[in-house]
């Protein structure tokens, strides 16, 4: 049966040709495009161009590291705080009807407003430096948790409610053991979205206070026309975007288990060899 | 008013349980009337079946029962005890199994311990023994999501056995299941519930069920809410599905669809 689902899951090697062969087609084109003066090459630098400065900012000159780990630093500490605030505040605003009917306009008006739009004020309220980034980062990573952990928590399946409520549980018995676990799909979602968010947030971060980081590396080479470096940095956006989408992806496997296959016989196995091991099996039921 | 309800000569000699005395509830400030005057006994170790249509409060006595709703008028006693909000004498069973599904079938049989103390190694081994008791024993590492729909209500029959409650208040456990799934079901929880010795509440709209499980049979009328008669089911146990083909069997059937008929 695994076979089966890998079978039809995994693309065909017939097909995994194309992609290849189309792939190489428009590579080759654009170098061919820049090469021969057909591209500007000024804001289409030449693939081969691309790559060498690739070489340069990652080994021969080595520059990028430095503004990765900034960069990411950032991201991190921001979207740490940020969906930490949304998912605790999700929590206690979903928990209570009469903060949530208070909050609830204030919300609305908040969500409307493009957050970026905030981020100049948070420079000059907090000056420039990691602070006003992490806060601007915290902006953008704060709402997608927030929403997502307090419709979680509104939606609540009623009945399994009642049921524990029947069962005398508390208020915190029924946010630990119901409402939390079931509301963990919806929050990851958020989660996911939180920090495709904060990558854009430490760009337009970057881009306002020009300091360092990835976002001033791409300023920086854009304004001495220093195309394929920037070229370089935004791909190397690029695979990062796309291994947070992958890494995300592998985390919601793990933690909302009970929503793919592979978790439940993950975790049912597991479970079944912790309690042989306390209980000596059940053999004796 | 209220009509005046038999009471059996059978559970008369049994130890009252439940006790409900002009029991009524009003939702909406008193706009909707969903029970008015019901007055019952239940006696120990009984097993009564409320049956009437939508809307003849049979959810809405065992949600008083439960202590989940308060009434707005009577009184309601378990044990003799005032009802005034949830608590542990009773066990609840729901139309869905309101299982958690990130829990094992057996996390979800000792959920009702986890919510009351720590769990002990005793505790874990008497819920292995009740998964086996529903015929679940190959299956207790299963996630719900694994089972199929009657399985699923069964770890919810653990789950209410595993309470300790003597009391079982089922609320059509059986009605979103198939014919055959919910014959079996019943024949099985018929069993179970000797087995255990509890007092059972079983709601349903389905009068041959009702009457083939039950010693006494609450049958309700609606708008308002209304406990219409109490009826005495006097075939001996164990019972099997023939049953359902006797004379005797379906003459009480007649006589339930009667007092349903005339309200």
């Amino acid at each position: 049966m695994t076979d089966n689902v890998k079978a039809t899951s995994q693309p065909k090697t017939g097909q995994m040709v194309i992609h290849f062969t189309i792939f190489l087609a428009l590579i080759l084109s654009w170098e061919l495009g820049a090469q021969m003066g057909w591209l500007d090459k000024l804001f289409f630098p030449a693939p081969s161009a691309i790559l060498t400065s690739f070489w340069r900012i990652y080994v021969s000159q080595g520059n990028i590291w430095f503004h990765l780990y900034i960069s990411l630093g950032l991201v991190f500490a921001g979207f740490t705080a940020g969906s930490i605030l949304g998912v605790g505040l999700g929590a206690v605003v979903g928990m209570n009807a009469t903060v949530r009917r208070f909050l609830q306009p204030y919300v609305i008006v908040l969500e409307a407003t493009p957050r970026i739009a905030v981020a100049p004020l948070l420079i000059a309220a907090l000056g420039f430096g990691a602070t006003s980034k992490i806060a601007i980062i915290m902006l953008v990573c704060f709402f997608a948790p927030f929403i997502n952990t307090l419709s979680g928590v509104i939606n609540v399946d009623r009945d399994r409610f009642e049921l524990m409520r029947s069962l005398g549980a508390s208020k915190i018995q029924v946010l630990r053991k119901l409402v939390l676990p079931e509301a963990v799909p919806v929050i990851m979602a958020g989660e996911r979205l939180a920090l495709t968010s904060a990558l854009s947030g430490v760009l337009v971060a970057e881009f306002i206070q020009r300091d360092q980081g990835i976002g001033t590396l791409i300023l920086t080479y854009t304004r001495n026309l220093n195309m394929a470096s920037a070229f370089a940095c935004i791909f190397t956006l690029t695979l990062i975007g796309f291994l947070i989408f992958k890494g995300m992806e592998r985390l919601d496997h793990r933690i909302a288990y009970w929503k793919n296959e592979a978790g439940l016989r993950r975790v049912g196995a597991k479970r079944a060899r912790a309690w042989a091991a306390e209980q000596g099996g059940l053999a004796r039921a | 008013m209220a009509k005046p309800v038999e009471n059996s000569t059978a559970s008369a000699q049994a130890k009252t349980v439940i006790e409900g005395r002009d029991v009524g509830k009003t939702f909406g400030g008193g706009a909707v009337i969903a029970l008015e005057g019901a007055n019952f006994t239940v006696a120990e170790g009984s097993f009564v079946s409320l049956v009437g249509p939508s809307g003849c409060g049979k959810s809405t006595l065992l949600r008083l029962i439960a202590g989940l709703i308060d009434r707005t008028s009577g009184s309601l006693t378990v044990h003799g005890r005032d009802i005034t909000g949830p608590h542990t004498d009773v066990g609840m069973m729901f139309q869905r199994a309101t299982l958690l599904e990130w829990r094992t079938a057996i996390e979800n049989v000792l959920l009702p311990i986890e919510i009351q103390r720590s769990v002990t190694s005793a505790d874990k081994a008497r819920a292995a023994e009740l998964l086996a008791m529903v015929g679940l024993k190959d299956f207790a590492f299963s996630f719900p999501s694994q089972l199929s729909g009657g399985m699923q209500q069964r770890v919810a029959l653990a789950r209410l056995l595993q309470t300790g409650a003597d009391i079982l208040l089922m609320d059509e456990p059986f009605g979103a299941l198939d014919e055959f799934t919910r014959e079996r079901l019943n024949l099985e929880l018929m069993r179970i519930v000797s087995e255990v010795g509890a007092t059972t509440l079983f709601v349903t709209h389905n009068i041959l069920e009702a009457i083939f499980l039950a010693d006494e049979v609450m049958v309700m009328t609606p708008r308002p809410g209304r406990l219409a008669r109490m009826v005495h089911v006097p075939f001996a146990r164990p019972r099997t599905p023939e049953l359902t083909l006797t004379p005797e069997f379906n003459a009480l059937v007649a006589e339930v669809r009667d007092i349903l008929g005339t309200h």
